[in-house]
């Protein structure tokens, strides 16, 4: 599902940001990336979405080779990815059910097909009840989960998560995780990348540590090395 | 393109305009400024251009030959007149013609005084031909190939009017293709930075449309909508303007200069209209495309 061969990402300093990365992520695998501070997490997930090229390697991710996606093929490579940030990145001024929505309308899918996705998006992420609710109204925890449902509602083979627990508390973090976890079962290829160790170690999932753009470990079942 | 798609365009385009609304006006004031001119412009030439033509179809030069001149040899200076390229038609005038057209003129009211005349026709020497021409500007030429001619007599040419009219109105039309030009600079210029600020306002959402998967022509239509909806609004206040003044400043100018009815012969509207609107329009359509095309260009990596 996910490849990267010899993958280096140089912004232009002396270090690079990746350095010879190796990676292969199959398809229905959930898979954390934990690593310190800037040890290029964020920038994997900038490689994936194509809104970076890599300096050197290849990228193959459903099967395509990003480097020979065009401009104009871009978009539909990122219909099969959804993503989830740390601060949400919900429209301010659409309600809960129309920040759903508008991930359909902009992939112009059917208007009958929309309706009910973005219902079942909502009664998964547990929010049929504050569908009208703005973004302001909602909790951190709630945000996240309309960004979650924004980012399934396409059904996209796989999800990215960069820090999706990053604002949240243990709670509302767990939460999240769950539907991240349901989503998985549903058949998604899911990557997350976090710092909430705690998770890590509760969910016992496959563990890919990085530092200083470098994988330094991959463990299966929540077994993570954290060099700090 | 997906017609559902376009539906939810307008309503962003329209969405884009009211956000913006102080811009979107100052676009749509000068876009009406730029197409009122060139509106005023096109009906100025227009009817110029239908006064100088019926003017010089008006225009003739009449050719009269030496006494005792026989009728062959006229109809043989006829002929070799009419071969020329200035001339667009010719008719002859016999002498009793011309005694006749005279007498109905000038003795219309007193028939006796003609009578003392009786056969005796006074303008027994005045046989001619009125050569009409193509074009008013050869009047010149074709007088001075015809006093070269043996046997003639005389060649009485016609007042050119327009010919003085005719410079000036180009130095004006030039005048004008340059304010012309410069509001179109200005107008492409505004609808741009207008749709600039509109995709500065949206930049989160395109970011996000763009994570999401959309097209660049999905992401750029309510852009493209936005110029060209003020581009026809533009182009449609000016028109509706120029229709309800055309026939009103006609009447105003007929009235004031009466002297003149007899040059001045305007176009009814919708003649110059059946023009006018369509060009207008599509230069408005012109002018919101190319803006929409500048702003999208500049921030085509929101
Ligand atoms: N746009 C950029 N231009 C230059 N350098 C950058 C850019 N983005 C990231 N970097 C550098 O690349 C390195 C990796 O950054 P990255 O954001 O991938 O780290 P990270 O693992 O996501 O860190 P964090 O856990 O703090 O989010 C860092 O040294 C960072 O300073
Ligand atoms: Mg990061």
């Amino acid at each position: 599902m996910i490849i990267l061969e010899d993958v280096v990402k140089n912004y232009g300093s002396d270090v690079p940001a990746l350095n010879g990365i190796n990676l292969h992520i199959q398809k229905g695998e959930f898979v954390f990336i934990v690593g310190k501070s800037g040890s290029g997490k964020s920038t994997l997930i900038k490689l994936l979405l194509k809104e970076l090229d890599p300096t050197s390697g290849e990228i193959f991710v459903n099967k395509k080779n990003l480097n020979k996606v065009t401009r104009k093929k871009l978009p539909f490579l990122r219909r099969d990815i959804g993503v989830v940030f740390q601060d949400f990145r919900l429209l301010p001024d659409r309600n809960v059910y129309d920040n759903i929505a508008f991930a359909m309308k902009v992939v112009e899918a059917p208007n009958r097909k929309i309706k009910s996705r973005v219902l079942a998006m909502l009664s998964m992420v547990g929010l049929l009840d504050k569908y009208k609710s703005f973004p302001n109204e909602l909790s951190g925890g709630e945000q996240q989960r309309v960004a979650i449902a924004r980012a399934l509602v396409n059904r996209p083979a796989i999800l990215l998560c960069d820090e999706p627990t990053g604002n949240l508390d243990p709670a509302n973090s767990n939460a999240i995780m769950k539907i991240l976890e349901q989503a998985n079962k549903q058949g998604t290829t899911v990557l997350v990348v976090t710092h909430n160790m705690d998770i890590v170690a509760q969910m016992k999932k496959r563990t890919i540590t990085m530092s200083d753009g470098k994988v330094i470990s991959d463990r299966e079942k929540g077994g993570y090395f954290y060099e700090d | 393109m997906k017609i559902r798609s376009l539906m939810y365009h307008f309503k962003d385009g329209f969405k884009n305009i009211h956000r913006n609304r102080m811009f979107s006006l100052a676009s749509i004031a000068t876009i009406t400024a730029c197409i009122f001119i060139f509106g005023v412009i096109y009906s100025l030439f227009q009817n110029f251009e239908f006064m100088v033509k019926k003017a010089e179809n008006e225009i003739c030069v009449t050719v009269f030959f030496d006494e005792g001149l026989s009728d062959a040899q006229i109809k043989q200076i006829g002929d070799t007149i009419s071969k020329r390229e200035e001339v667009s038609s010719m008719h002859f005038t016999t002498a009793e013609e011309a005694w006749n057209n005279f007498k109905s003129e000038y003795f219309a009211d007193f028939p006796e005084l003609a009578e003392g005349f009786q056969d005796d026709n006074p303008l027994a020497n005045s046989a001619s031909y009125e050569v009409y021409l193509n074009e008013a500007s050869q009047q010149d030429a074709l007088v001075s190939f015809i006093e070269g001619i043996s046997g003639v007599r005389q060649v009485n040419r016609s007042e050119v009017a327009a010919s003085g009219l005719e410079s000036a109105a180009r130095l004006i039309g030039y005048v004008a293709i340059i304010i012309i030009a410069i509001l179109l600079a200005v107008s492409v210029f505004l609808i741009t930075n207008t749709i600039v600020i509109g995709i500065t306002v949206r930049k989160d959402e395109i970011s996000i449309m763009k994570f999401i998967g959309a097209t660049d022509s999905f992401v750029n239509a309510p852009f493209f909508i936005e110029g060209i909806t003020i581009g026809i609004v533009g182009s449609i206040i000016p028109l509706g303007i120029l229709w309800l003044m055309y026939s009103r400043i006609i009447t105003y100018v007929l009235s004031k200069f009466s002297v003149l009815q007899n040059i001045l012969v305007f176009l009814p509207e919708g003649e110059v209209f059946r023009v006018l609107a369509p060009v207008a329009i599509i230069l408005g359509i012109g002018i919101g495309a190319l803006g929409s095309t500048f702003a999208v260009r500049k921030h085509a990596n929101v």
